[in-house]
């Protein structure tokens, strides 16, 4: 009976032929199975999609992955975090200065202030011995003829709904007779050094309305919003630091088209085109303008004294050939757009960002939505090409389902929680590393709050807590203990500051010297009022939760009252930390590699919506945070560093408790290979630089077919 | 019978027309908005968020909005509010996707159910029967995530073989043989969890159906004949016993969008279900909205198709 035997048949068929398809697949040990390449591609598992594959536009940690290996930038971090130059290959610091010659000034001995007097009287003033360390700095000075600025200025307006509106006027700006100054060396005190010359109160009471004119029918109260930021915009004295960059010749985008000054500029502009909505405005603003010195030379001048500004060029260049108005022309009549379409096209809308094309040391080659994007190395890559060959970032939207794939061998590396690296340190397959970030997690104390706002009583407040039993029971030892607001690794941390205590008798002894007293409920009490506030965090992260759990009942023990509250991250910050109406905060910061923390700590910046949430005010503190930001010379911010360290943990305006350690587990096949100049491989297993970089030296790694003995 | 299809047609226009605005509905009434103008993304500016709205008419009526949607979807133009690519060219390549995991589990189920169901019948109240009977309910009434979970964690930490997606990843360089069946591998988990219930529910009604047919009185007359056991169950039985299925069979095709939301999120299988799944997650309306009227178009062609089918099928079935 044909139709029985079938009926049997097809099913069997079927099975065997889809379970022979098992022995053509690679397994683990054989990943080369069929497919030799394997050893010369890194597959990397993401939780998420990139979004836009473009340096300027990106905001998501998927592209910035992408992206880092596609383009470079002018600068990057070096194994210590010091700037290295990649496009760039040199750069070098200097400052132009200008002094208005201000006519309602006199000099100290009564004589009238002109511009040929005031230079003539500084030149003199520099040969004596007390000027040495200017004299040395003045490479020259000259005076400007006054000149004529239109500028629009920003102010705000009544709506026709009575509302605040923002709106800008045009003004002209009649810009005094001025003298130039070129310095060598950028110097936050040039101005400072010069009063013995010039006065102590040359700076003051420029009578900026002399010399502005506004255009008709503008009301007195605009006017006065005008001249209020008068002195900011056009100041009477104005630093203005240089930064000159040589650029490496001979590189070459994927494409073949050589990089020049033309591609730096052009990406300066590009940030700075409100078309273009770029998130990295910001970092770009404290430009002045950039100007091309010649095919490989560029000069960058800043507006003011802001040294963290020069880490923005770490920032990967773009491609001026690709992007600028030709080629965006161009596009759009390929893609044969409609009008409304080309009206609104922008950076944002092309298709370069699906396809970029870079001078990094991958070159791009396909992305296919929330499945994968594949990279290829740059054979001609002026570094010499990596050794892996392919780069796939797989997007992988389930840590389960990325733990497996690793395990099959279809991902060389994901994000492993602390628990799952726990796991895998007792395999013998796999290697693992863990190593300090730029993180930190801390309890923010209101320091508006009556109860909270000495210093003893926060210090107090943290010597009861046990941070060590954090770091051992909620991250499986993977985290470190901290002491104030810098990341461990990088230099402005001041290691010499040691650790509050976990000292809860002593904790006591302190609060009772501040007259809080244990009473019959066993809580501390002063005036008739017991020691109580609440601790609060966000929703959605289970390791603050455990933290504002274990701190609640480490001070319940020195009888300290505290109340606990998670609350969902939209209105934790919109209700909570943004409207500073909390006691106590538990949370984290991801920070920078520069020292600069006026966002974080400066006294400014406590209002609503900023950052400075816990209002830590301390003039002393602040005076540093200015200091260190306009210092160019990277030792005398060290030093200024450590002294805002060891401020800050003086006040304790935080219980700093611990920065967690990144992660990464690899196949022990996985190492680092040295190429000898007879093209002989060597191989060392992989290690992290010292400032905990695991990932520094990818361009050289590469899996190998058996494990490796080291 | 062309007038018939014809009419059914035109009737079905109208049908999927009410549909989609039902649809249209449905989605701008569930709470949230596209991730691309979510307000609580600390990321945006209140003016681009508007400006975006703007782009995509998100505060235009409703009606409007539906009007856009179908200009675009008729031009080609409808994007993504995602990732700004072309909806249809997104459906076509998972479409492409979902395919072969569709044909594999629906092969897997009608080829094992038959065996299964007829045998089961034949030997009633046997142990064959009863544990098949067992074996069909438990897989009934097991979760299939569940068991999809178990499964992947068994052959992984067993067989040290990736089982996740469409192939393994980074094949492209092997040969053609190894990629083919890298990729047939990658089927089998993913459509076998997919066909166990499909197994269970379609080998239950061949059963039923097999039993009805049995006792019908032409079986009695051919066994009466003297025929072979064999030749009474598969030549006379069988085949009126088949009747229903080839309706089924048309009913079948809307499984390609919505029949495997779940197995394509396990095994990361980038196809429609996924799509959607996603779609629906990032407020995505383009897609879902496109999806659902492609998933609401399937089922009246599948409908029609059955329809169609059975009067094929069936000589006493006449349609007019």
């Amino acid at each position: 009976m044909r139709l029985k035997r079938w009926l049997l048949l097809a099913p069997l068929l079927l099975t065997v032929f889809l379970l022979q398809s098992y022995f053509w697949v690679p397994t683990y040990e054989k990943q080369a199975t069929g497919n030799p390449k394997r050893l010369v591609t890194y597959i990397e598992g993401s939780i998420g999609d990139a979004k836009v594959l473009n340096p300027i536009l990106n905001a998501d940690s998927a592209s910035s992955n992408i992206v880092g290996h596609v383009f470079e930038g002018l600068l990057d971090l070096d194994e210590n975090l010091n700037l290295r130059g990649r496009l760039a290959t040199k750069w070098t610091l200097s400052e132009k200065a200008y002094l208005f010659v201000s006519p309602s000034n006199r000099f100290p001995d009564g004589t009238e202030v002109s511009g040929p007097r005031l230079v003539n009287r500084i030149r003199s003033a520099l040969q004596r011995a007390s000027f040495s360390v200017l004299a040395e700095n003045v490479k020259g000075m000259e005076v400007v003829p006054p000149t004529s600025l239109t500028q629009k200025i920003p102010i705000q307006e009544k709506g026709e709904d009575g509302k605040p509106k923002r709106g800008e006027v045009e003004i002209t700006f009649n810009m005094p007779e001025r003298v130039a100054f070129s310095l060598h060396q950028v110097d936050q005190d040039f101005f400072a050094r010069l009063m013995p010359v010039i006065g102590d109160r040359y700076l003051e009471n420029f009578p900026y309305e002399k010399f502005v004119q506004f255009p008709d029918g503008i009301t007195p109260e605009i006017k006065a919003q005008v001249r209020a930021q008068l002195s900011g915009i056009f100041p009477v004295a104005e630093h203005n630091p240089i930064i000159e960059f040589s650029l490496r010749k001979g590189v070459r985008f994927h494409d073949g088209h050589e990089f020049d000054a033309g591609d730096v500029k052009f990406t300066y502009e590009a940030i700075m085109n409100p078309n273009n909505l770029s998130p990295r405005t910001s970092d770009f603003e404290p430009i002045k303008f950039v100007k091309i010195l010649d095919s490989h030379k560029v000069q960058v001048v800043y507006k003011r004294l802001f040294s963290p500004a020069i880490n923005a060029w770490m920032m990967g260049i773009l491609p001026e050939h690709l992007l600028n108005k030709k080629a965006m022309q161009q596009e759009m009549e390929r893609r044969e757009l409609s009008d409304a379409a080309r009206e609104a096209f922008g950076m944002r809308d092309s298709q370069f960002n699906r396809h970029p094309v870079g001078s990094g040391s991958y070159r791009f080659v396909e992305w296919q939505s929330d499945e994968f994007i594949h990279l290829e190395r740059f054979e001609t890559y002026w570094e010499g090409p990596a050794e892996y060959h392919d780069f796939f970032m797989r997007i992988i939207p389930d840590f389960f389902t990325q733990e497996v794939e690793f395990h099959a061998g279809a991902v060389d590396d994901y994000s492993a929680q602390p628990h799952q690296v726990a796991r895998y340190k007792q395999d013998a397959q796999y290697q693992n590393f863990s190593s300090l970030g730029f993180g930190y997690t801390y309890i923010g104390y209101n320091n508006r709050r009556p109860l909270l706002s000495d210093p003893e009583v926060r210090r107090a407040l943290g010597m009861a807590i046990n941070v060590e039993e954090f770091i051992k029971y909620l991250l499986y030892g993977e985290g470190e203990r901290i002491t104030g607001p810098y990341p461990k690794n990088t230099q402005w941390n001041d290691p010499s500051v040691a650790p509050l205590p976990y000292d809860p008798e002593g904790a006591k002894a302190i609060l009772l010297k501040l007259g809080w007293e244990t009473n019959a409920d066993g809580w501390l009490e002063k005036d008739g009022k017991i020691f109580e506030f609440n601790l609060i965090t966000n929703n959605g992260n289970p390791i603050r939760k455990n933290i504002m759990i274990i701190a609640q009942n480490a001070w319940k023990k020195i009888g300290v009252k505290c109340n606990t509250q998670v609350f969902e991250w939209a209105v934790f910050l919109k209700d909570f930390v943004n409207t500073a109406q909390f006691d106590a905060v538990v949370l984290g910061w991801g920070m920078g590699v520069d020292p600069d923390l006026f966002q974080l700590w400066h006294s400014s910046e406590a209002g609503p919506q900023q950052l400075n949430f816990v209002g830590y005010n301390n003039p002393k503190a602040d005076d540093l945070i200015v200091r260190i930001r306009q210092e160019y010379d990277v030792a005398r911010q060290r030093d200024m560093a450590h002294q805002l360290h060891e401020q800050i943990y003086e006040d304790q305006p935080y219980t700093f408790l611990y920065a967690p350690l990144e992660t990464k587990v690899l196949d022990k096949k996985i190492v680092l290979v040295h190429r000898g100049e007879d093209g002989q491989e060597t191989y060392e297993k992989i290690y992290p630089t010292k400032t905990g970089n695991i990932s520094y030296y990818f361009k050289k790694w590469r899996k190998l077919e058996m494990t490796p003995n080291f | 019978m062309l007038a018939y299809i014809g009419r059914n047609i035109a009737l079905r226009v109208v049908l999927l027309f009410i549909v989609s605005v039902l649809i249209h509905g449905l989605i701008h009434l569930a709470p949230g908005e596209p991730s691309a103008v979510d307000p609580s993304n600390p990321r945006m500016k209140p003016q681009d968020i508007a400006k975006i709205r703007a782009a995509f008419h998100l505060d235009d009526p409703l009606y409007l909005q539906y009007v856009y949607w179908v200009r675009d979807l008729a031009r080609g133009e409808l994007k993504s509010f995602k990732d700004n690519q072309p909806v249809l060219g997104k459906i076509w390549r998972r479409f492409l996707n979902s395919l072969p995991l569709f044909i594999c589990s629906t092969l897997i189920v009608w080829t094992l159910a038959f065996p299964v169901g007829i045998q089961a019948a034949i030997r009633r109240g046997a142990v064959f029967d009863r544990s098949s009977t067992l074996v069909a309910y438990a897989l009934i009434s097991f979760p299939g995530f569940f068991l999809s979970y178990i499964m992947i964690l068994g052959v992984v930490e067993v067989f040290h073989v990736p089982v996740i997606g469409l192939r393994t990843f980074g094949m492209e360089g092997a040969t053609g043989a190894f990629q083919f069946m890298d990729r047939v591998w990658h089927l089998v988990l993913p459509s076998l969890l997919g066909a166990l219930g499909g197994i269970a529910i379609l080998s239950r009604y061949v059963r039923s159906q097999m039993l009805e047919v049995v006792s019908q009185d032409y079986v009695r007359t051919a066994k009466a004949k003297g025929l072979h056991q064999d030749v009474v169950i598969y030549r006379h039985a069988l085949r009126n016993a088949l009747l229903p299925f080839i309706t089924m069979f048309g009913l079948l095709i809307p499984g390609l969008v919505g029949g495997s939301v779940i197995f394509e999120t396990i095994f990361a299988w980038p196809g429609l279900g996924l799509l959607g799944y996603e779609a629906i997650l990032s407020r995505d309306f383009p897609v879902i909205l496109t999806l659902n009227v492609f998933g609401a178009m399937l089922t009246l062609l599948g409908t029609l198709v059955s329809d169609v089918l059975y009067g094929v099928a069936d000589p006493r079935i006449r349609l007019e």
